[in-house]
């Protein structure tokens, strides 16, 4: 620990403002920050200040994201670390190129994104899609805007959607089949000239033909999909701690699974034929995934709590409709981009009302 | 009475209900700058024999109010820089007899309650009161809305009003009548802890039939007892005249001045914080010398000394020799100066958050936590957590206020109401992306006081440009 941190004494001076790496210092500065966190003391009231910081922050989305990603693992094979790595360091490059030019620090944020963009996609996506999809997603949705906190889209959805939109056949068609058993596909690697392994229908797209998966099946994950929304059990594992330790704010996670419940409830009471059961449609697909750890994201979610239900209750029931009376058998992706949309108008409202309520205070 | 907002955090170092008595010090060091005064108009020459009492020097800004000599001694001018230096102190307390000064003509206008006033005024007892909404010195010869009285603290860590009542029981009550004889029918607000305890129920029993006190009680969560967050709780607007505010000491200051007609230069203060060895409360007067106080208390070389509070208290430069006259306690932190290593995967055992369950300490009980001056991570973007919108007690919301000042819009950052942040601290100290949230807002409040406001002259042109 010591020789680690003499090592970064004795570099310091190259990143310094003459040195030779002047350019690399963000970099320099992750990577010392990852390790040693700086000893700052407070110059402004008050004087001390709670633990809790970005990188924690961040490292607890990343553990809350585990569950999901040993159950993709489990049920898709090895690759799934792989496209983690390549989203990684593909995006991680875009990062790190933008915050030398715009000579900032680099941002935790990035870490959540690039972990969670593999798990919406499905599991045998060639790489180089996983790595195309990611610097678009991070440069149009993300760096474009300003940087993290300052973009309106959630980054990882940007670049699923435009992955969806510009191949429409590798991101809908090619499904894996879930491994079985006591190790399921966790020491194997399947990609897609796996042609036994490979099925071309996820539950929401048999659904629309009339067949209904297992809800047991649907819980526990061992259906087709995207890598990391097939098991309800992970995604609520991780999902509690998110909300428990105030990481992911309550409000839009109850917002969307409560209006989609009720909505799609009322739905297939009046038209049993054309919306399925709800429980059945709250496990499949990417609802839970997508109201846990993409709704939540707190830069393209409202800032206001009043916001917050507001952005939940679109989200949900935009995504009861979009599955069932479009051509789309999935309709988080949109629903949250158009949440995404409206956020700031949402905001915008509340916040009038907010200030209107204020304007007597002394 | 509902609060918004507030947090409590549990620092190691909480002053015991002890109260010692410091030994006489050889020499006082009287500081001319504090928080809210400079006592610029030095009233003394250098050399002179001055007896317990006496006018030291005055504060022309805030209605001349005194800082008297604390002992009898030998007034040094020039030993040290803004301060005026008492040697030689004599042991046996020597009291001055009062010349009778007469009272400036407004006072004796108002009559009793005018004389009254201007005896606090000279006494030193004036400068225990508040004005509720500013924070400043109020303005004397002048009859409030209301008075605030508190005798919580909330703040880690404040003189409790607890200990410095149990031993002065009659005194606090008859300061309560001297108050409302300041008062024609306008209402006393005794604040007090919504705690079940002997002291309590003794307390109440006391101002019992006191018809025009009216008791309320707090919970114990920081920042309750501000004064200003208790007015606008209270439904006490500014437009109708200003609201005094005292704390316990200041209720016995006023009993000191009134009863005895002494000088109120003696103070109960707690001493406290991670890196002092014994917490607890002190008897002493102002000036007295800070290293006498550092030796015997701080167990750690690299600290700093707060004169308040951790949230709202300010450092106590190297420079300032003695206790200044408006210090309610000492906290002391050790300095940050260790490196964590992979701080973010640290458990966390004794790291208690405001997100509680981003550490195990959750899994722990109540514990005190030894915090450092650390700022505990590095500056980010606003995330948007809320963090700062649910802790914050004023009602408004920082992050956003946060983001207009930003991008440098103080309209909308006036719109947003950013005057109405108490400065309690308690949004900078939850943020997890170390945004310095309560010091721009204390910036912005002053920028919009200082400059005429952009808007006010648009308005003024239109109006202007109408008219034409």
């Amino acid at each position: 620990m010591k020789h680690l941190l003499n090592l970064f004494e004795k570099l310091r001076p190259g990143f310094e403002k003459d040195g030779k790496f002047a350019a690399f210092k963000p970099v320099f500065d992750a990577a010392e920050h990852v390790f040693f966190a700086p000893s700052t003391r407070t110059k402004h009231l008050p004087h001390v200040r709670d633990p809790l910081d970005v990188k924690r922050f961040m490292s607890i989305v990343i553990l809350a994201l585990m569950p999901v990603e040993i159950a993709a693992v489990y049920f898709f094979g090895l690759r799934i670390v792989l496209m983690i790595a390549v989203s990684y360091i593909a995006g991680g490059a875009v990062e790190v190129l933008f915050a030398i030019i715009r000579k900032e620090q680099i941002n935790e944020g990035f870490l959540v994104t690039g972990f969670i963009f593999p798990l919406i996609l499905p599991p045998t996506l060639p790489l180089w899609m996983v790595a195309v999809g990611i610097v678009f997603g991070v440069v149009v949705g993300k760096e474009l805007f300003g940087g993290t906190g300052r973009n309106l889209f959630n980054p990882a959805l940007v670049g699923r959607c435009f992955l969806a939109l510009s191949y429409p056949a590798a991101m809908s068609a090619v499904w894996l089949s879930p491994g079985t058993g006591f190790v399921g596909r966790a020491f194997q690697y399947v990609d897609a000239t796996d042609v036994q392994a490979i099925t071309s229908a996820t539950p929401l797209i048999l659904a629309k033909q009339g067949q209904l998966a297992g809800l047991s099946d649907l819980f526990l994950g061992r259906i087709a999909g995207s890598a990391g929304e097939t098991s309800a059990l992970a995604i609520l594992l991780g999902g509690l701690l998110l909300l428990i330790s105030r990481v992911a704010n309550w409000r839009p996670v109850v917002g969307i699974l409560g209006s989609f419940a009720i909505l799609g409830a009322v739905l297939h009471y009046v038209r049993p034929d054309s919306f399925g059961p709800v429980l059945w449609h709250l496990f499949a697909g990417g609802l839970l995934f997508g109201a846990f750890y993409m709704a939540t994201d707190p830069v393209t979610s409202p800032i206001t709590n009043g916001g917050r239900w507001v952005y939940g209750i679109l989200i949900g029931v935009a995504t009861v409709l979009i599955r069932n009376l479009t051509g789309y058998v999935e309709g988080v992706m949109f629903a949250i981009l158009l949440g995404n949309i409206c956020a700031p108008v949402i905001d915008e409202v509340v916040i009038r009302f907010r200030l209107w309520r204020l304007r007597d205070e002394r | 009475m509902k609060f918004k907002g507030g947090y409590n955090i549990a620092i190691e170092g909480r002053p015991s209900s002890d109260v010692k008595t410091l030994p006489e010090p050889e020499a006082l060091y009287l500081p001319l700058r504090t928080s809210r005064f400079a006592f610029s108009d030095v009233c003394v020459e250098d050399g002179r024999r001055v007896k317990l009492g006496e006018v030291l020097a005055k504060d022309p800004e805030n209605y001349s109010v005194p800082l008297l000599a604390p002992r009898a001694g030998l007034v040094r001018l020039r030993t040290a820089e803004n301060h005026i230096v008492l040697e030689d102190i004599a042991t046996a307390p020597q009291h001055l007899h009062l010349a009778e000064e007469t009272a400036p003509h407004i006072a004796r206008q108002m009559g009793s309650s005018g004389i009254l006033c201007h005896k606090l005024l000279t006494l030193g007892a004036w400068q225990f009161f508040y004005d509720a909404y500013s924070g400043s010195l109020p303005e004397p010869f002048r009859i409030p809305q209301a008075i605030i009285v508190s005798t919580a603290s909330c703040e880690p860590f404040l003189a409790r009003g607890d200990v410095q009542i149990r031993r002065e029981l009659q005194a606090f009550s008859k300061g309560l009548e001297y108050l409302q004889s300041l008062l024609e029918y306008q209402p006393i607000y005794l604040v007090v802890p919504d705690i079940e305890s002997d002291f309590a129920w003794q307390l109440r029993e006391n101002v019992r039939g006191y018809a025009w006190i009216r008791i309320v009680e707090i919970p114990l969560v920081y920042p309750n007892d501000n004064f200003t967050i208790l007015a606008r709780n209270l439904g006490l607007k500014p437009e109708n005249g200003p609201v005094w505010a005292l704390r316990t000491e200041g209720v016995l200051a006023v009993d000191r001045a009134l009863t005895a007609s002494e000088p109120c230069t003696a103070r109960i203060i707690s001493i406290g914080g991670p890196a002092v060895k014994t917490a607890e409360h002190l008897e002493t007067v102002y000036g007295y010398p800070l290293n006498k106080i550092v030796d015997s208390y701080v167990s750690e070389t690299d600290v700093r000394i707060i004169s308040g509070g951790v949230f709202t208290g300010s450092t106590i430069e190297a420079k300032q020799l003695g206790l200044d006259s408006e210090c309610s306690g000492l906290t002391v932190l050790p300095e940050a100066t260790e490196r964590e290593f992979l701080a973010f995967a640290h458990p966390g055992w004794r790291k208690r958050s405001y997100g509680k369950w981003c550490f195990l300490s959750a899994l722990r009980g109540e514990f005190q936590e030894i915090p450092t001056t650390a700022v505990q991570g590095e500056e980010r973007a606003c995330i948007s957590c809320n963090f700062c919108e649910e802790v914050c007690p004023a009602g408004i919301m920082p992050h956003l206020i946060h983001k207009y000042l930003y991008n440098d819009d103080l309209d909308e950052a006036e719109r947003a109401r950013v005057d109405l942040c108490v400065g309690c601290g308690l949004c900078s100290f939850v943020c997890p992306s170390k945004i310095e949230l309560a010091a721009q807002f204390a910036d912005a409040q002053g920028r919009i006081r200082r400059e005429p406001r952009p808007s006010e002259e648009r308005g003024k042109h239109h109006s202007e440009e109408a008219t034409l």
